[in-house]
C-alpha cells in the first residue's frame, strides 16, 4: 500500500521544544475540522466541525472547503484551490498552518498551531491593569505641553515684538504679543491696542513719558517742576524700601505720566488717579512750601480747605470786582441785580397767580435757570427769556403790534419815550389783558405813573429800577441816567469742577436752601463745604475716597492735575452708572 | 483608616498610616491658612491694588506663588527618596498638598482677580488644573483602596489574570464539539483583550462591547428554550462564560478603580509642567512690557 499522504503534527513542549509525529495516511482524501471525526481534527474555535477536504487527484491536491468557510491560502483567503504539492503551499485554518510539501511524490501536510489558547497575550500583569498605554505618557506629554506652550506663549510673542518694534503703526492683524497684554487699554488709547510698541520702546525698560509727550504735546505741568519737586514729601520707610527695590532693577523712582495715567486696567474711560498720588505732595504742602498760596488737603471728607467761590465784591465802573472768598453762608455778592428769590419763589403771592395765570403753575427754580448744553452749568438769567413774560417793558398798543422799550439801552428808551411823550396816545396800562408791571394799569397800584415823563422807568417804582442799580452818571442820551450791568457767575468754583448734571438726583433747595426763604438779593446761595448756616454741605454725602459717605470722592473728582479749562476725570462708576450714581468707585 | 483590619490581617494601629496618613498631619495645614491669611489681609490693606500687577502686593504675592509652583513640583524629586521623622516624605507630602491649596488663594488675590484671554490668565488656569486634580488624587486615595481590597478578596492581579487564562482554556476546550456560529462567539469571547477598551472604559468600568457578554446572550438563546441536560457542551460553555462574566466585572471593578487612582496624575504631572512653562513665560512678560 503506498501512501496518498503523510500526514505530519507538530507540537511544542512546555520547554519550548518541536515534537514532530509522522504518519502515512491511504486514503485519496483528507477531512479537516474540528470534530473529532476528522483525518486532521484542528482543536481550534475558528475552524469549522467540517471545515474542509484535501483530495489528491493525480499529481495535483485539491483543497476545497466543505462548507462556506474559507481557509487561506498562501496569504489569501478562498474556497477551493488546485495545488502542486511539488512546489508547495501554506494552507491556513484559524489558527492553524497546513503546510503541503512533497517527499518522494508523496505529498507531505504538516500541521502546526500558529499561537496557543488565552496565551497570545503576551502582557505584563501589573502594566496592563493600569492605565499605562491607554494614555500617552506623563513624560511624554509634560514635554509636549512645556515646548508648546514656551513656542506659542513666549518664543512667538518676542519673536512678533521684535519684528514691529520700530513700526509707527502695525496694520490691522492679530499679533502674538497680544496674549501678554495685562488687560484692555482705556477708551482713549484702544486705538494702540494692537501697537505694544506705540508705548513699550523697548523690552524690559519701563514706559517712559517720552512716549506720552510724542501724542500729547499740549499737555500742561501741573506746575514748575522745581517746586513740584520740592513740594513732594520725602519717602516714608516702606516707599523708601520700595525705592531702593526699584533702583536695584533699574526701575525709575522718579514721578512717570504712568503712575497717575495707569493703563491695562480695563476698557472704558481711564479711571480716576487715586487721591494718593496728589496727597503724597498736598497732605503737608505747606511745610515744605512755604508761599504756597493752596492750604493743605488731604482727604475731600476730613481735610481739605474751605470752598472759596470767586465773587464779585464791588465794582469799578461796570466791571465788576472778582475775589476768590471763603464764608459760604454769609458771603454777599455784589451783582448788580435786585432779585428777591423768596418773593418769586413764594406759592402763594402775587407773583406766583401771575405765573400761573401766565403759564399755568408758579414759577419753579427752572423757570429762569436753564441749564447749558453739557448740564455741567446753568446759563445767564436773560430778561428777554426769563423776566419778560412779566416784567414787560411794553408801553404802546398801535393796532395789533405792541412798542416795547428797548431792554439793556437806556438811550434808546429815553429816546422811545421822547418820541411817545408827545404823540398823546393813551397810556399802556395793560396789553393784552395783562397788567403789566412798570406802568400804571387800571388796577392802578404798581408803577410809576407815567406823568413823569421819560425819567420815569429809571426812579424808584419805575420799570428798570425794579431791577437794577441805577445812578445818575450817564450821559445825554440817556437823559443822565446809567444803568449798572449786572454780572452773573456761571462757575463758581476755578480749582475745582462742579457739575450739575451728575447731582441732577438732587432737587435744587437740597443744596441752594435758601433759595425759597431769602430775598437778600445779594446772599450767595451756595452750599458749603461742612453744614453752613442753611444746613446743607457738599460732605452731606460726598466723603474721601475711603470714606464710607454716600459718594466715595477722590481728588480727581473735582480737580484737574494738567491744569485747563477741562473737566476732570471722574470714577468710572459713576460715568458707567449714569450721572448721580450713589455708589463712587475708590478701586478700579 | 486607623484600627482597620485589613485583607492581611495586619491591623493598621497608627494612625495616619493609611494612604491618606499625611492628610492628618495638620501642621502644614496650619502654615497654609496662616499664609491664605496673611495674604488676604496684605490684599485687603492694599492702597493700590491693580490688575496691572505691577504693586508691591503683586510682585510680592508673584514672587510666593512662583516659588511655591517650583517646590511643589519638587515632590516629584523627593517622592525618590524616602526618609524618616520631620524630613519624612510624608510630612513633605502633607506640606505639598496643603500648601498646594492655599496657591489659589495667593494665586488668585496676585490675580486681583482681573481675567482675560491671556497667557496670564492661561497660566492661571492650568495651575488651578493641576490643584483640582491633585485635590481629585488625593479624594480617590482617601476613598479607593479600602474598596479596591474588598473587591479583590485576597486575590492578586496575577492571579485574577491566570484565573481568566484557565476559563479561556477550559472554553477552548469545551467549545469544541458546538456548531460554527456558537463557536464563533465563543472564539471572539476569548480573544476579547480583558485589558482592551479606552480610558473612558476604564474610568465607568462600562464596556458595552464585551464578546464575552455577547457570547453568553448568543449562546442562552439556543440554551433558553432547552432543558439543562448537563451533557450538552452548550451546557458547560454557558457555565463557564457565566464564570468568566463574573471574573471579568471584579478585573473591571479593579482596573476601574485602579484607574481613578491613576488618571488624575497623568493630568496633574503634565499640566504642572504646562504650567510651569505659562509661569515662566508670564514672567518674562510682565518685564518685558514693564
Amino acid at each position: 500500500m503506498t501512501a496518498s499522504f503523510i500526514l505530519r503534527t507538530v507540537s511544542r513542549t512546555a520547554d519550548g521544544r518541536d515534537i514532530v509525529r509522522s504518519s502515512p495516511v491511504s486514503d485519496n482524501r483528507l477531512t479537516i475540522g474540528r470534530d473529532a471525526s476528522n483525518s486532521i481534527h484542528l482543536q481550534d474555535l475558528a475552524v469549522d466541525p467540517f471545515h474542509a477536504t484535501l483530495t489528491r487527484q493525480s499529481a495535483w491536491v485539491v483543497a476545497e472547503s466543505a462548507g462556506n468557510l474559507g481557509f487561506g491560502v498562501d496569504g489569501k483567503a478562498t474556497t477551493k484551490a488546485v495545488l502542486d504539492a511539488g512546489k508547495g503551499a501554506e494552507l491556513r485554518f484559524g489558527s492553524h498552518t497546513l503546510t503541503l510539501s512533497e517527499e518522494d511524490d508523496v505529498p507531505v501536510v504538516t500541521v502546526a498551531r500558529v499561537g496557543s489558547v488565552a496565551e497570545a497575550r503576551d502582557l505584563e500583569d501589573s502594566a496592563a491593569f493600569s492605565l499605562r498605554g491607554k494614555l500617552p505618557g506623563k513624560r511624554i506629554s509634560a514635554w509636549t505641553f512645556l515646548l508648546l506652550i514656551l513656542a506659542a506663549c513666549l518664543a512667538w510673542p518676542i519673536m512678533t515684538f521684535a519684528k514691529w518694534s520700530t513700526a509707527k503703526e502695525r496694520p490691522q492683524a492679530v499679533y502674538a504679543d497680544k496674549q501678554w497684554t495685562s488687560g484692555p487699554l482705556s477708551k482713549a488709547h484702544h486705538g494702540l491696542e494692537k501697537d505694544c510698541q506705540a508705548c513699550h520702546a523697548k523690552p524690559f525698560e519701563p514706559v517712559q513719558d517720552a512716549k506720552c509727550i510724542a501724542c500729547h504735546t499740549k499737555v500742561h505741568d501741573h506746575a514748575d517742576a522745581k517746586r513740584q519737586m520740592l513740594a513732594m514729601a520725602p519717602p516714608d520707610g516702606f516707599k523708601r524700601f520700595q525705592n531702593g527695590v526699584k533702583s536695584a532693577v533699574g526701575f525709575p523712582t522718579g514721578q512717570r505720566c504712568v503712575d497717575c495715567h495707569n493703563e491695562h486696567q480695563g476698557a472704558g474711560p481711564m479711571p480716576a488717579t487715586a487721591q494718593a498720588f496728589c496727597t503724597d505732595c498736598h497732605a503737608t504742602m505747606k511745610e515744605r512750601l512755604p508761599d504756597t498760596k493752596l492750604a493743605n488737603a488731604k482727604d475731600f471728607g476730613t481735610s481739605h480747605p474751605n470752598l472759596r467761590p470767586v465773587v464779585s465784591t464791588g465794582w469799578q465802573g461796570d466791571r465788576a470786582m472778582l475775589a476768590r472768598l471763603a464764608g459760604i453762608g454769609v458771603l454777599r455778592e455784589d451783582n448788580g441785580l435786585k432779585f428777591p428769590h423768596a418773593l418769586h419763589m413764594s406759592a402763594g403771592g402775587g407773583v406766583a397767580r401771575m405765573a400761573i395765570s401766565i403759564g399755568g403753575k408758579p414759577l419753579v427754580c427752572a423757570s429762569c435757570h436753564k441749564p447749558t448744553a453739557d448740564g455741567v452749568r446753568f446759563e445767564k438769567v436773560e430778561m428777554e427769556r426769563n423776566c419778560q413774560a412779566c416784567h414787560s417793558l411794553a408801553f404802546e398798543r398801535i393796532g395789533g403790534t405792541v412798542r416795547t422799550l428797548r431792554h439793556g439801552e437806556p438811550e434808546l428808551v429815553v429816546a422811545d419815550l421822547r418820541a411817545w411823550g408827545g404823540s398823546g396816545a393813551p397810556i399802556m396800562g395793560t396789553i393784552a389783558g395783562r397788567r403789566v408791571p412798570g406802568f400804571a394799569g387800571s388796577a392802578g397800584g404798581y408803577g410809576p405813573g407815567y406823568g413823569r415823563g421819560v425819567d420815569a422807568p429809571f426812579m424808584k417804582g419805575g420799570a428798570c429800577y425794579d431791577c437794577h442799580v441805577i445812578d445818575r452818571t450817564g450821559g445825554a442820551a440817556s437823559h443822565g441816567w446809567h444803568v449798572r450791568p449786572v454780572f452773573q457767575q456761571t462757575r463758581y468754583w476755578r480749582k475745582g469742577w462742579f457739575d450739575h448734571k451728575a447731582h441732577d438726583t438732587e432737587k435744587c433747595e437740597d443744596c441752594h436752601a435758601t433759595a425759597r426763604t431769602s430775598n437778600d438779593a445779594r446772599l450767595l446761595m451756595l452750599p458749603a463745604l461742612d453744614k453752613g448756616p442753611d444746613g446743607k454741605g457738599c460732605r452731606d454725602c460726598h466723603g474721601g475716597e475711603a470714606s464710607h459717605a454716600k459718594v466715595k470722592s477722590s481728588c480727581a473728582m473735582c480737580h484737574s492735575y494738567h491744569t485747563g479749562p477741562v473737566r476732570p476725570w471722574r470714577p468710572v462708576a459713576v460715568r458707567r452708572e449714569g450721572v448721580g450714581a450713589r455708589r463712587a468707585v475708590a478701586r478700579p | 483608616m486607623a484600627l482597620r483590619a485589613t485583607q492581611t490581617g495586619r491591623v493598621r494601629v497608627r494612625a495616619g498610616e493609611g494612604h491618606q496618613g499625611y492628610l492628618t498631619k495638620l501642621l502644614w495645614a496650619k502654615v497654609a491658612a496662616a499664609l491664605c491669611l496673611v495674604a488676604i489681609m496684605l490684599y485687603v490693606a492694599d492702597p493700590a491694588p491693580q490688575s496691572s500687577g505691577g504693586t508691591a502686593f503683586g510682585y510680592a504675592s508673584g514672587t510666593l506663588a512662583a516659588g511655591l509652583m517650583l517646590w511643589l513640583t519638587m515632590l516629584g524629586v523627593r517622592k525618590r527618596a524616602t526618609t524618616r521623622g520631620r524630613w519624612s516624605l510624608k510630612n513633605w507630602t502633607s506640606a505639598h498638598v496643603w500648601l498646594g491649596l492655599s496657591l489659589i488663594v495667593i494665586a488668585t488675590l496676585h490675580s486681583a482677580f482681573d481675567f482675560g484671554w491671556t497667557l496670564h490668565t492661561l497660566a492661571y488656569g492650568l495651575m488651578i488644573v493641576v490643584i483640582l486634580s491633585g485635590l481629585f488624587g488625593v479624594i480617590m486615595y482617601a476613598t479607593i483602596p479600602a474598596k479596591m481590597s474588598a473587591n479583590r478578596d485576597e486575590t492578586t492581579e496575577a492571579q485574577m489574570l491566570e484565573a481568566l487564562r484557565s476559563i479561556d482554556r477550559q472554553l477552548d476546550d469545551a467549545a469544541q464539539p458546538i456548531d460554527r456560529e456558537s463557536a464563533g462567539r465563543v472564539l471572539a469571547s476569548i480573544n476579547d483583550d480583558p485589558f482592551g477598551g479606552g480610558v473612558w472604559n476604564r474610568l465607568t468600568g462600562h464596556y458595552p462591547r464585551c464578546e464575552t457578554a455577547a457570547a453568553q446572550m448568543a449562546l442562552k438563546r439556543y440554551t433558553g428554550g432547552r432543558a439543562d441536560a448537563g451533557c450538552d457542551p452548550l451546557e458547560r460553555v454557558d457555565a463557564l462564560l457565566e464564570k468568566k462574566q463574573a471574573l471579568l466585572a471584579r478585573m473591571r471593578r479593579h482596573m476601574q478603580w485602579k484607574a481613578l487612582l491613576e488618571i488624575w496624575l497623568y493630568v496633574h504631572v503634565p499640566v504642572t509642567f504646562a504650567a510651569l512653562a505659562a509661569v515662566t513665560a508670564h514672567v518674562v512678560a510682565v518685564f518685558f512690557f514693564w
